[in-house]
């Protein structure tokens, strides 16, 4: 890949990756010491404190897209995409109120735990596997990236430096398992949040900035060169129904991604999930609010030198080359590389906890504690090498952008957990079928595989909002209708909610062994969220502009 | 007791999820009200840095006062399981 990026000296960019490597896995090696049971493998012994566990939620939501791909696309769209992002920010907050903190009560490994404990094992395999897939679009992602990263700093070919890269990334996350996932998304955090802003510092200076001291808020005094050289930079662009499809394509599909819950779930206690959450929000805001700055600065940096930026995904890079010693432009790399990182090692414990703690539960349900985490290490690893492999010749179908997944899992498993969480009625039946029906009719309205069948056009459809905006609240409103319809048919009684469902349900939220039927039941209101919902399903199908 | 908990919980799901949703999705306002799109602040136009601003310290502020009072809930809930009768040691704490 021809770079518009090189460092002067390779070996800056090599030692500071080696260091960044060095640590990594002296954590992982420190927590694999920890590590003895399954409660250790998959949620870190429940046991990490508020500080720790916010720049772990952080980190393991900002991703290698944080430094590459948001940037470019801030590049290409301009601040709309900069308000597609700053959402992006509610979601374990939203995730962490709306179930995460029931499901660390019942001490959940991963959101499957409790699907299989509330809907049974056949509802389970459904959503993990729409789950597995997801996650694995996502580590491929990463996989790709850090490749590529790898491909750029060094100069060698993408399959060396896939292979490089990916061993020494699996190898570490698979000695640590979550205690060294999270200490390391930790530490991962400070160095990409230090690498985002700091020398961006610098660059602002040199641009001609005086808020150089503070860059995420601080380059108010650039903006009327920058609206002088791009007159439409500020403008919202689009209308009001693109804004209103990010919500069920960005907000509420994260709200199910494993990996982020599986963060609030490692919380020392359900109340330190919520202070994590609070620290979450501080951390992760400061990260953003770096990113925009970036994307702020490269398209100031190419109206006001007049330098064209031919691969938009290195902006930062690039800025970094152009303005920075390179020794700053190496720990910038280094701080991508971290970003892409913790993400990998959320997705890859989340492959490992969904297959080797939820389909091994259903498949060897009396296998003892230490056989499921010698599992637990195997799924990891072969998780992890199974995205290598796929990364050199990527499925065309599994590249396809990672927010176009989370409208699928927005559509397949959102339901499942918050209408299980909140709402006795859900019913087992109505739970496989909405999910398989419009999950599949999601990835068919999308152009990525029938183009001819397609809900809207352009980066709305690829980035699957106008789709989402059609089946993620058929989704709701058909699990909500069937599960009314089916608890009242008397021979499907077996897919009805269970007392024992039931009376888990009173438990997560915290009632102790008190027990009413009428709390979070009835059909009244689901009935009124079915019908805004089908409102909003035919809204989407209004053609896009 | 138990009804007024059971109330309480829902208000504070609901609420608090709507507070999240503005933050988050701030921008929308300045679509449905395009008359707010005039004037600055620090420098920037008001519909691109008051989005950022409540994306971040808004969410902050948000989950901050959601946490006190969703702890303080935990509190209460927790003295009324302690109050039952039989109450059973479970695992869910």
């Amino acid at each position: 890949m021809p770079a518009e990026y090189a460092l002067s000296n390779i070996w800056v960019g090599i030692g500071i990756v080696i260091i960044l490597f060095c640590i990594f896995y002296y954590v992982g090696w420190m927590a694999s010491r920890k590590t003895a049971s399954d409660e250790d493998f998959y949620a870190a012994g429940f046991s990490i404190g508020p500080v720790t566990n916010g720049l772990g939620m952080a980190a393991t939501w900002a991703s290698l897209a944080t430094f590459l791909g948001v940037i470019a696309l801030i590049l290409k769209l301009q601040v709309p995409f900069v308000y597609l992002w700053i959402q992006w920010a509610i979601s374990i907050p939203l995730l962490t109120l709306l179930y995460g903190t029931s499901l660390r009560r019942m001490k959940a490994f991963t959101p499957a735990t409790f699907i299989k404990q509330r809907y049974g094992k056949p509802s389970t395999i459904v959503i993990v596997c729409w789950m597995i897939l997801i996650m694995i679009m996502y580590a491929l992602g990463q996989m790709i990236g850090l490749g590529r990263a790898f491909e750029l700093l060094f100069g060698v070919p993408y399959n060396t430096a896939l292979v490089v890269a990916g061993l020494a990334t699996v190898g570490f996350i698979t000695i640590g398992g979550m205690y060294g996932a999270s200490y390391n998304a930790a530490f991962q955090m400070i160095v990409m949040t230090i690498a985002m802003i700091v020398p961006m510092g610098a660059i602002m200076k040199a641009m001609g900035s005086s808020g150089w001291w503070f860059p995420p808020l601080a380059y108010g005094d650039m903006v009327p060169d920058m609206i002088k050289a791009i007159p439409t930079f500020f403008d919202m662009k689009y209308d009001f129904r693109w804004y209103f499809a990010l919500i069920p394509a960005f907000t509420l599909g994260p709200v199910a991604l494993p990996h982020l819950a599986m963060r609030v779930f490692t919380s020392s206690s359900v109340k330190n999930a919520r202070w994590a959450v609070v620290w979450f929000a501080l951390f992760l805001g400061l990260l953003f609010s770096g990113t925009y700055v970036v994307g702020f600065a490269g398209n100031f940096f190419t109206a006001t030198t007049g330098k064209v930026i031919a691969k938009p995904d290195q902006t930062i890079l690039i800025l970094n080359v152009f303005y920075n010693p390179t020794l700053v432009a190496a720990f910038v790399m280094g701080g991508a590389l971290a970003a892409g990182l913790s993400t990998i090692g959320g997705n890859l414990m989340a492959i490992a906890g969904l297959v080797g703690s939820d389909l091994l539960g259903i498949i060897a349900p009396n296998m003892e504690a230490n056989k499921k985490v010698k599992w637990g290490y195997v799924a990891l690893a072969i998780g992890g090498v199974m995205a290598i492999i796929m990364a050199f010749q990527p499925p065309k179908f599994l590249v396809t952008s990672i927010l176009w997944a989370f409208g699928l899992l927005a559509t397949t498993a959102t339901p499942a957990i918050l209408l299980g969480v909140w709402w006795k009625e859900a019913n087992k039946l109505a739970l496989i079928i909405s999910s398989i029906v419009c999950g599949f009719t999601y990835i068919i309205i999308s152009p990525h595989v029938l183009p001819a069948i397609c809900i809207g056009k352009g980066l709305v459809a690829k980035l699957g909002m106008s789709g989402g905006m059609v089946t993620i609240p058929l989704s709701f409103a058909m699990f909500i209708m069937l599960s009314i319809i089916f608890n009242r048919i008397p021979a499907l009684n077996g897919f009805a909610p269970s007392l024992e469902d039931k009376m888990m349900i009173d438990r997560i939220h915290g009632w102790g062994t008190d027990y009413d039927e009428s709390r979070y039941n009835g059909i009244i209101w689901p009935m009124v969220i079915a019908v805004v919902c089908v409102g909003i399903f035919f809204w989407g199908l209004v053609p896009w502009a | 007791m138990k009804e007024k908990l059971y109330k309480k919980e829902i208000t504070l799901t609901i609420v608090f999820s709507v507070l999240l949703l503005l933050a988050g999705h701030s921008a929308s306002i300045f679509i449905l009200f395009p008359g707010l799109q005039t004037g600055t602040l620090w420098g920037f136009p008001t519909q691109y840095i008051v989005p950022i601003l409540l994306g971040w310290f808004g969410i902050a502020i948000i989950c901050l006062i959601m946490t006190l009072m969703c702890n303080k809930f935990d509190d209460e809930m927790e003295e009324f399981v302690a109050s039952l009768p039989e109450s059973e040691t479970d695992n869910t704490h």
